[in-house]
């Protein structure tokens, strides 16, 4: 079977090379610092390791299923190819908010997300521990209708490799009626953002149209740039700690909890959910940040805090939450 | 385990190591100054927007800085070209003991479990800083 995603990893690479090249000739404001670039590329390669020990189950699981399937649907036809590349496009956007809204699945997201930087390097940052909770289990309907398997792998490849790009603070805006459908880099930025009103925002794969329906779209605002990385940023560039932190703080959690009640919060609730309160959600974040008269940026003081924004006077949220996007 | 596979793994090590020597190379990482007073004083406001920010301490290095607002110490260090932020009890900052000139601070975070924090010649720690309310 053809992986697109090996035969897109050498124009991977040529592309990170052109990001860094263009950044040196100064014509792009894209930033790579060396040691997050290595943690980001290292997480590439591992997740690739990682995911050949669960690859086994979950394509036998996929057959289990398809040999149970509804319909059968060939993978010769045009048709079929449409369908699936919406239908595994709308399975992506559910898999992708159900890993950042509740903690188990988000424990296996957060590496995605935890460098500071936006750049293609960020692109390649993937999961070691996915095929563990069990998120695959959600592409098994698609089996079930009669997708043969090896199409949904092949799909679920290409929807990789179309996130690739994005990952990019090169491309400012696109043409509106290709940012109105598709996920761009615009868009991405806005989900890769810790600001508290980006917060949970654009979880699409290739088409942004789910989140416009589903009412999780946030636009970015140029106003308000985007500064990257989690909520709590990680106080160093130790590989293992990127890929476990999370599972580690749940298991602490876990040893600690007093009830069935509390162990089921720490893992099925959202990230920062505790039972006295003491964290913060990201709805609790955004909601602060909406009562807030005026908020402090740091890049008005800090010059390149924010990737390429030299100055920028503070700015005042505009309008409620709900304004901004949770469905 | 194929030799195609062990090719195609020792292939993406050796991609790894040039991407980020090159990286490394071209230098265009975030420009991150040392932090006076003013800057550090915003950066503490934006990670910590709930809080009132009395008078800052800021590290005899420029990569990091503290405020405190009433029993907690707010800090913010620089790992890379990025800032991490944390709060704390000002009691635990307290306890911290300097060595030589610095001070390493356990945070008992696992995603952060240290900073450092440089000191002048002569510094006193705790920093002597005034408490914000909140």
């Amino acid at each position: 079977m053809i992986d697109p995603v090996t035969l897109a990893t050498p124009f991977f690479i040529l592309a990170v090379i052109l990001e860094i090249v263009l950044s040196k000739l100064g014509k792009t404001r894209t930033r790579y610092e060396g040691k997050d670039t290595l943690v980001s590329l290292s997480l590439g390669l591992g997740s690739t390791l990682a995911g050949l020990l669960t690859a086994g189950v979950v394509f036998a699981a996929s057959l289990w299923v398809y040999q149970h399937r509804i319909f059968t649907i060939p993978m010769t036809a045009w048709w079929a190819w449409a369908a699936i590349f919406f239908l595994e496009d709308l399975t992506y956007y559910g898999f992708h908010r159900i890993s950042h809204e509740r903690r188990v699945w988000w424990a296996a997201h957060v590496n995605h997300h935890s460098s500071q930087h936006y750049n293609l390097s960020t692109a390649l940052r993937q999961t070691w521990t996915g095929g563990l909770n069990g998120t695959w289990l959600l592409w098994l309907p698609l089996a079930f209708l009669g997708f043969p398997p090896p199409m949904i792998a092949i799909e679920k490849s290409i929807s990789l490799v179309y996130q690739f790009w994005i990952h990019t603070e090169a491309i400012r805006r696109l043409p509106a009626p290709i940012e109105a459908v598709f996920n761009t880099p615009s868009h991405h930025r806005v989900h890769h953002a810790r600001n508290p009103r980006y917060l949970d925002s654009n979880y699409a794969g290739i088409l942004i149209i789910w989140d416009r329906l589903f009412g999780t779209f946030v636009a970015e605002d140029e106003v308000e740039p985007p500064r990257y990385g989690i909520v709590k940023n990680l106080g160093d560039f130790n590989i293992l700690r990127a890929v476990f932190h999370e599972w580690a703080a749940i298991g602490q959690d876990l040893w600690r909890s007093r009830s069935l009640r509390e162990a089921a919060g720490y893992l099925f609730g959202p990230p920062g959910w505790s039972p006295d309160g003491s964290r913060q959600t990201s709805t609790q974040l955004k909601a602060a940040w909406a009562r807030r008269p005026s908020p402090v940026t740091a890049s008005a003081v800090v010059p390149g805090l924010v990737p390429g924004i030299q100055s920028q006077a503070a700015t005042a949220p505009t309008g409620g939450s709900s304004a901004q996007g949770r469905g | 385990m194929t030799p195609a596979f062990l090719l195609q793994t020792l292939a993406s090590f050796v991609a790894i190591l040039l991407l980020v020597a090159l990286a490394a190379w071209a230098r265009i990482a975030r420009p991150t100054p040392v932090l006076d007073e003013d800057t550090a004083r915003a950066l503490i406001a934006e990670e910590f927007p709930d809080h009132r920010i009395g008078p800052v301490w800021v590290a005899d290095d420029g990569a990091a800085a503290i405020a405190r607002s009433r029993d907690e110490a707010l800090i913010v260090y620089r790992a890379g070209d990025g800032y991490v932020a944390r709060s704390l009890s000002w009691s635990r900052l307290a306890e911290a003991k300097a060595s030589g000139a610095a001070v390493a601070l356990k945070l008992g975070d696992i995603t952060a479990p240290r900073a450092r924090f440089a000191l002048a010649e002569g510094a006193i720690w705790p920093p002597a800083i005034g408490e914000a309310g909140r």
